[in-house]
């Protein structure tokens, strides 16, 4: 199963649209499931308007301190060593701060009286749904304040890997920014669709996501939506491009339909037919990078 | 008179909140002392869109560990007790070291019972200051491949912490999403604006921002972002849920997306009004 995962660096320039539109028409030819790994702010079914999820279960992927006060001698090691300053004292005694702990258990390791544990908490939920085109997509959220989004995402893209079946693509739908979410969604995965808009914040940020790509040595390929806002920032875009040596694999122009297809919940490619041949041009040049080495 | 410190965040990205803090920042500036802080340290835009200069100010390290391969006994409980897998445990040889999994939590050096682990540092990031402008920039940067965005948000919060009292307003713009970097930036602030959209999207996610603003009883307010695009019962319906109000809506203009395109920071009614509201 071929994974390709879409990333921006910047939020909000059409990700989730572009990846539901795209999704659909590769779904029309071959068993496909989606994973969103933006555990932060789960969108992607509500882009392919499928409100209902099928089933959610807790998951556990962090641990945080338990202190034992009867035990603690307060010898206040646990505060001084703690790295992210999870740790805070009063009356003698520690306790732990919210959101801050990454239960990574050195407090345990120095506490002298054995008075520190690490207990399980549930920081996220995990669930899918069937959209009614044929596929399905696996969404993760973290339970507001929690850590672990890396984890999470792992999670997401394992639910995805052991739904998937037949499949022989599954798209993955990232977090902006170019941080631990974002690492956990790209390393391991076949191609990179970086989407980016003619902004300065849209090529800087594009950048710095084909870094990262480039780091984990992932192929990628660029969209540049809503490229006629500022053409000479395209240019730019394309000049990047052709020096990286990667394709720009489409140039999406500005329509305010795509905020129409958002507040509708139906993805663009339904809403106006006449992007079908967009999204078949894009598949087309995509099948042609990750493809590249084998028959179709 | 007391500094006021502003946090603007979101939760969904490309809602606008870099052009919402921007504006602002460049509105409060005719009058006030106002430092900018960009807390979105993996993508960093602020200084582009108000074409401001960044000066080098600090790196930002992060402690990893190294190991004194004459000490190490090769027991491997380094490798047990590290949580992020950056340490692989070979048998019979010094453990492998995958440095941008550290996070340097210390585990592997506590529990080393040899003392074979010694303390270095790798750069993880860089902050900039620019003080010579009308509104001075605090930027921070998260170096690519890095995971620990809010490593860089508290050094970004120490500096702010030293400075100050040097300004009137401090206007800091958080990362889009929910997680550790935003809650970093947003423990700083006597306020908060989300800036939002009227999708459903819009509404999912500024509802899990809202909820977690609640939890750290921060006061919040919801500006909507390009208010006559989409549907705004999706943000009414939210707000009068959570008893939080809109205090702004900013319809769509062509003016914005080219300012925003070409580098310029929006002067409008609007944002004329939501500085009124921050100065009272």
């Amino acid at each position: 199963m071929k994974k390709i995962t879409i990333l921006s660096g910047k939020g909000g320039v059409g990700k989730s649209s572009i990846l539901a539109s795209l999704a659909i028409t590769i779904s029309k030819e071959k068993d496909i499931i989606c994973a969103d790994c933006d555990v932060d702010a789960s969108n992607l079914a509500l882009v392919l308007g499928a409100e209902k999820q099928e089933e959610w279960e807790n998951l556990t992927t962090n641990k945080e301190a338990v202190f034992d006060l009867t035990k603690c001698n307060s010898c206040k090691k646990c505060f001084e060593e703690c790295y992210f300053k999870a740790i805070g004292w009063k009356d003698d005694k520690p306790y732990l701060k919210d959101f801050s702990c990454e239960g990574c258990g050195t407090c345990q390791i120095v506490c002298p009286q054995n008075a520190i544990s690490l207990k399980e908490i549930n920081n996220a939920k995990i669930g899918y749904s069937n959209t009614r085109y044929n596929f399905k997509v696996v969404s993760g959220q973290l339970n507001v304040g929690s850590s672990g989004s890396g984890k999470v995402v792992f999670k997401v893209r394992k639910k995805a890997e052991e739904l998937s079946n037949n499949c022989n693509l599954m798209l993955i739908d990232s977090a902006a920014g170019i941080g631990c979410p974002v690492i956990a969604s790209v390393s391991g995965t076949d191609h990179a669709i970086i989407i980016t808009e003619p902004t300065p914040s849209g090529i800087s940020d594009m950048k710095r996501a084909f870094k990262v790509v480039n780091h984990f040595k992932i192929s990628c390929s660029i969209i540049i939506n809503k490229w006629d806002i500022n053409e000479i920032n395209s240019g730019k875009i394309e000049e990047f491009a052709n020096s990286k040596n990667i394709s720009i694999i489409s140039k999406i122009p500005f329509d305010k339909k795509f905020a129409k297809a958002l507040t509708k919940m139906i993805p663009i490619i339904i809403l106006d037919k006449n992007y079908e041949k967009i999204f078949l041009d894009i598949k087309e040049k995509l099948f042609k990078e990750i493809y590249k080495n084998e028959k179709i | 008179m007391m500094v006021k410190i502003i946090g603007i965040t979101g939760g969904k990205g490309g809602t606008g909140k870099s052009t919402v803090a921007t504006a602002i920042a460049h509105q409060l500036s005719k009058k006030y002392e106002v430092l900018l802080v960009d807390a979105d340290v993996d993508c960093p835009n602020d200084h582009l869109i108000l074409n401001l200069k960044r000066n080098e100010y600090k790196i930002v390290q992060q402690r990893i560990p190294t190991w004194n391969k004459d000490k190490c006994i090769n027991c491997g409980l380094c490798g047990t007790v590290c949580k992020t897998n950056a340490i692989v445990n070979i048998p019979n040889k010094s453990p492998m070291f995958i440095s941008t999994q550290c996070n340097g939590c210390g585990a592997c050096f506590f529990k080393c019972p040899v003392k074979a682990i010694n303390w270095t540092n790798k750069d993880i990031g860089k902050i900039y200051f620019n003080n010579q402008d009308k509104i001075h920039l605090l930027s921070g940067e998260l170096k690519e491949n890095e995971p620990v965005s809010e490593f860089i948000i508290n050094s970004l919060n120490e500096i702010i912490t030293k400075i100050v009292q040097n300004y009137d307003y401090i206007i800091i713009d958080t990362a889009a999403g929910t997680h550790c970097p935003v809650i970093a930036a947003l423990e700083m602030c006597d306020e908060v604006f989300a800036v939002t959209e009227p999708t459903p999207l819009g509404k999912h996610d500024l509802e899990v921002i809202l909820n977690l603003l609640v939890k750290l009883k921060i006061k919040s307010n919801i500006i909507l972002n390009r208010s006559d695009i989409g549907d705004k019962k999706f943000i009414e319906v939210l707000s009068k849920d959570m008893k939080i109000d809109i205090i702004s809506e900013i319809s769509y203009s062509k003016e914005i997306v080219n300012n925003y395109a070409n580098g310029v920071p929006i002067e409008n009614k609007q944002i004329n009004e939501i500085t009124i509201k921050i100065i009272k």
